[in-house]
């Protein structure tokens, strides 16, 4: 059998194996290889750095542990910026595992800056209802959070009380890996009440938005780990989104080399035919 | 009392810049608020806004405003009192109070004029639909060939021939997203004939509400061609709502079961690409169908066939060959069509510089 | 009346939710608020009945002994015992926590750490230029794949400004596009359920 007609019926598990070892041993041997960063993120970045101290920022984990590994460096290079400019971190999640992973990374984050739950940070717990909750939230919170994630009365909490409708949201953050998600927030809360809405996504889902981006309506973007990898540098975080760039950019390279060989194959297929 | 220099321009900067403020009815609301917006020249620390019932009475605090805002929405009203508004400001130079504004009351807005434009897009949409499905029934309309479509019969027809089953994915969301009813409307189609075949039909579903209206679907189908002993409701079955549980579910199916045609219709996520990859795998045919523009490009890498995004939306219509409903697929593509002469008169709108044609189109909250 | 009630129903809501989008009238948003709350109602009910068609399915496999019913035991044990640290300890309950932590998260990661894996395999045998659209679409998937990493930084400069452009004009373009045409199907698939003139979702004769 020729060279190139065993590759054409190469078996799948030997690609399988060589993205595993492209993953695999840049994470024992890390290159080093620097991570730049795209105006999307810049734009979140320097939002945030912007916003008067105090601010109150909303953050949106609309992810299950599927996407974990995306878009929690994201949460986590997030709430890092947010609490070391002393913004108030109000969450909520649209998606109800999401909830959890937002109490994982309080707890990773706030006590490094001292943080105290219900007056710098406060957790409301999962909001089912997708465009109906959202559009209620925006004219009156009391109407879809009456309690904390533990079930205790929202007024009992300082952050709780000065929460009270869209205007007292200074910007909303959604960690974003589907529906509902950054397109719910974007169609029905800034649309309706004009807050700035930013958003982390997964890679899948980055290009998706950036008509968005384009025409304003979400004010900048973290794409994948990568964009997760650029907020870390820009926060000053060596975390896994950067420890991940070097796997992704080896595994990129063979997805590539790949695509060149399935195309050289064509080639020596139409030849042949010849 | 003497009074230095120095105090007389204190007083004179405070008489010069100060707070203006203004407070109008909320615009395109039920009556329920009134909106108090304020101007400053001179940097503050705090805002006070202080309401009345009386020009000359008793102004009391209604709210402290955060900094950085200058706009408050008092809901606290009762609807058909006027009210009077005044602003105090703390300021490095001391307390400044600004003029009374009012009196000022709140009303109903009938019509929410902020949306006039979404309004008038939907009346031309709905008037080009409705024309079209009034002309269908006079004339025959032309409908181009969709290749997934035209190839679900032959692709059951594999599944009969090999005596292998058909797996029919309905997409992961619920039963308001409009995808999943018209992946619905499209498995009442195949389960007709997968039905009228004999062939096995298998739909799992990621969300119960949908897994009710699937078992539905198929079982008045059966019915309708006369095979209600080949329904069996255990093939209908709810998995899981956790997506990657769900496609974990649905991937065992296809490797326990073997179908022979897939078909993947609906809402999909990053799954999409592990369905089709692993249905490749036993060697089924494919046809996907998604409005999920993410998805596309894995469905066309990796399936036989895909209804890319209104196809999926146009299936149905497609399949019944029904006049009002191939009149509706007609006026849609009107409404595309002006909807593109709308965008190249906006491209050069914006290239001569005519702002007035793009706030049109914006929408007011 | 089997189908006209439903119909009647679809026609009713479907106008009402309309006009409530441009009425800011208190009644008619309260009355909107009020169904699209009997909705969150209906699917909260639905979730019991899925987790009951889920463990009757099993049930009955264990029962009759079809084939991999030994799976169907762990399904189950783990399903209940998911729920009972979730309604005993609650959603920070220790033992929560812990399943969530080291089963739920580690599967869920691992289902969607295989799209790795298939993305090459679906490359090499799919990402071939059979025609010029396929090729043109063959170049821009390498420029952004390697322009989206840092090795393309470090291959040349330029690499992210390009990958931004090709993201943020013809990807946008063609992403408005697609979402245009989407947009238009789905109000007019949404105008004929409204009218009734879409029926086949309910199952049964035309």
């Amino acid at each position: 059998m020729h060279f190139f007609d065993r590759i054409a019926k190469i078996d799948r598990r030997i690609i399988f194996l060589l993205i595993g070892l492209a993953v695999i041993i840049p994470l024992i041997a890390p290159l080093g290889l620097p991570v730049d960063i795209t105006a999307p993120v810049k734009s979140v970045y320097d939002r945030i750095e912007a916003m008067p101290e105090g601010s109150i920022v909303v953050v949106s984990i609309d992810y299950d542990p599927g996407s974990e590994a995306e878009l929690y460096p994201a949460t986590l290079a997030f709430l890092d910026h947010c609490f070391r400019k002393n913004h108030k971190v109000y969450m909520m999640g649209l998606w109800a595992p999401g909830i959890t992973l937002g109490n994982i990374a309080f707890q990773e984050i706030a006590p490094k800056y001292n943080k105290e739950y219900g007056i710098d940070y406060i957790n409301v717990g999962y909001k089912p209802g997708g465009a109906v909750m959202l559009l209620t939230l925006g004219r009156n919170v009391a109407d879809v959070v009456a309690t904390d994630y533990q079930g205790l009365p929202i007024d009992s909490f300082p952050l709780g009380r000065m929460v009270k409708n869209s205007r007292d949201m200074d910007l909303v953050m959604t960690f974003s890996a589907g529906d509902p998600g950054i397109l719910h927030w974007i169609i029905y809360f800034n649309a309706r009440f004009g807050t700035p809405i930013a958003g982390a996504t997964t890679a899948i889902s980055a290009p998706r938005q950036y008509p968005y981006l384009s025409s304003g309506q979400l004010l900048g973007l973290l794409g994948g780990l990568k964009g997760a990898a650029e907020y870390e540098t820009l926060v000053g975080r060596v975390d896994r989104a950067t420890a991940g760039m070097d796997s992704q950019s080896i595994a990129h390279v063979v997805i590539v080399l790949f695509i060149i060989m399935g195309n050289i194959i064509l080639v020596w297929e139409h030849r042949r035919k010849k | 009392m003497c009074i230095s220099l120095f105090d007389m321009f204190l007083i004179f900067l405070i008489l010069v810049k100060g707070i203006s403020v203004n407070a109008y009815d909320t615009p395109n609301d039920d009556g329920s608020s009134v909106t108090v917006s304020w101007e400053s020249d001179i940097p503050y620390s705090s805002i006070l806004i202080l309401r009345s019932e009386q020009k000359d009475g008793v102004f009391e605090p209604i709210c402290e405003a955060r900094v950085g805002r200058n706009d408050y929405q008092d809901t606290l009203i009762v609807r058909g009192t006027f009210y009077y508004y005044q602003i105090k400001a703390m300021t490095d130079e001391g307390e400044i109070i600004s003029a009374i504004t009012g009196p000022t009351v709140a009303s109903v807005q009938v019509f929410n004029t902020g949306r006039l434009n979404i309004f008038v897009a939907i009346i031309i949409l709905f008037a080009a639909i409705l024309f079209y499905i009034s002309r269908a029934k006079r004339e025959k309309l032309f409908i181009r060939k969709i290749p997934a479509l035209a190839a679900m019969d032959e692709a059951i027809g594999r599944a009969t021939e090999m005596g292998k089953p058909v797996l029919y994915v309905p997409g992961i969301m619920d039963i308001d997203d409009p995808q999943t009813i018209a992946s619905m409307s499209i498995l009442a189609k195949v389960a007709e004939k997968t039905a009228a075949y004999g062939t096995t039909l298998y739909v799992p579903t990621a969300r119960a509400m949908a897994m009710s209206m699937a078992q539905q679907v198929v079982k008045e189908a059966a019915t309708k061609v006369g095979r209600p002993d080949w329904y069996i409701a255990d093939n209908i079955r709810y998995l899981t709502d956790d997506q990657f549980g769900y496609v974990s579910g649905v991937d065992g199916i296809m490797l326990r079961e073997k179908p022979a045609t897939n078909f993947y219709l609906g809402v999909f996520y990053a799954e999409s690409l592990i369905l089709a990859e692993t249905g490749h795998s036993t060697g089924a045919i494919q046809i996907a169908g998604t409005a999920m523009p993410d998805q596309l490009p894995f469905f066309v890498a990796a399936c036989d066939y895909t209804l890319l995004g209104e196809e999926l939306y146009a299936a149905s219509a497609y399949l019944s060959q029904e006049p009002v409903q191939l009149g509706s697929l007609k006026g849609q593509d009107l409404g595309k069509l002006i909807f593109i002469f709308v965008i190249l008169a906006g491209v050069i709108a914006g290239i001569v510089g005519f702002q007035g044609f793009y706030n049109l189109f914006i929408s007011v909250h | 009346m089997k189908r006209t009630l439903p119909l009647t129903i679809v026609l009713g809501c479907g106008i009402f939710m309309l006009i409530a989008f441009f009425v800011p009238v208190r009644w008619f948003q309260d009355a909107s608020q009020t169904l699209q709350t009997w909705y969150l109602g209906v699917i909260a009910f639905f979730v019991f009945i899925g987790i009951f068609n889920l463990v009757r399915i099993n049930v009955l496999k264990i029962q009759h002994k079809r084939r991999d019913w030994q799976f169907s035991i762990f399904l189950l044990i783990f399903l209940a015992g998911m729920l009972l640290a979730g309604f005993i300890g609650g959603p920070d309950g220790t033992v929560f926590l812990y399943l969530f932590q080291h089963f739920q998260i580690p599967l869920s990661a691992t289902m969607f750490s295989l799209l790795a894996f298939f993305v090459a395999s679906a490359a090499f045998r799919a990402f071939r230029a059979r025609n010029p659209e396929a090729t043109l679409l063959l170049i821009a998937a390498v420029l952004v794949m390697i322009g989206r990493v840092p090795i393309g930084v470090w291959i040349w400069k330029g690499f992210p400004s390009l990958v931004e452009w090709i993201m943020s004009v013809p990807n946008t373009a063609a992403k408005r596009g697609i979402i245009f045409g989407i947009d238009l199907g789905l109000i007019s698939m949404a105008l004929r359920v409204i009218l009734g003139i879409e029926r086949s979702y309910m199952g049964g004769k035309d």
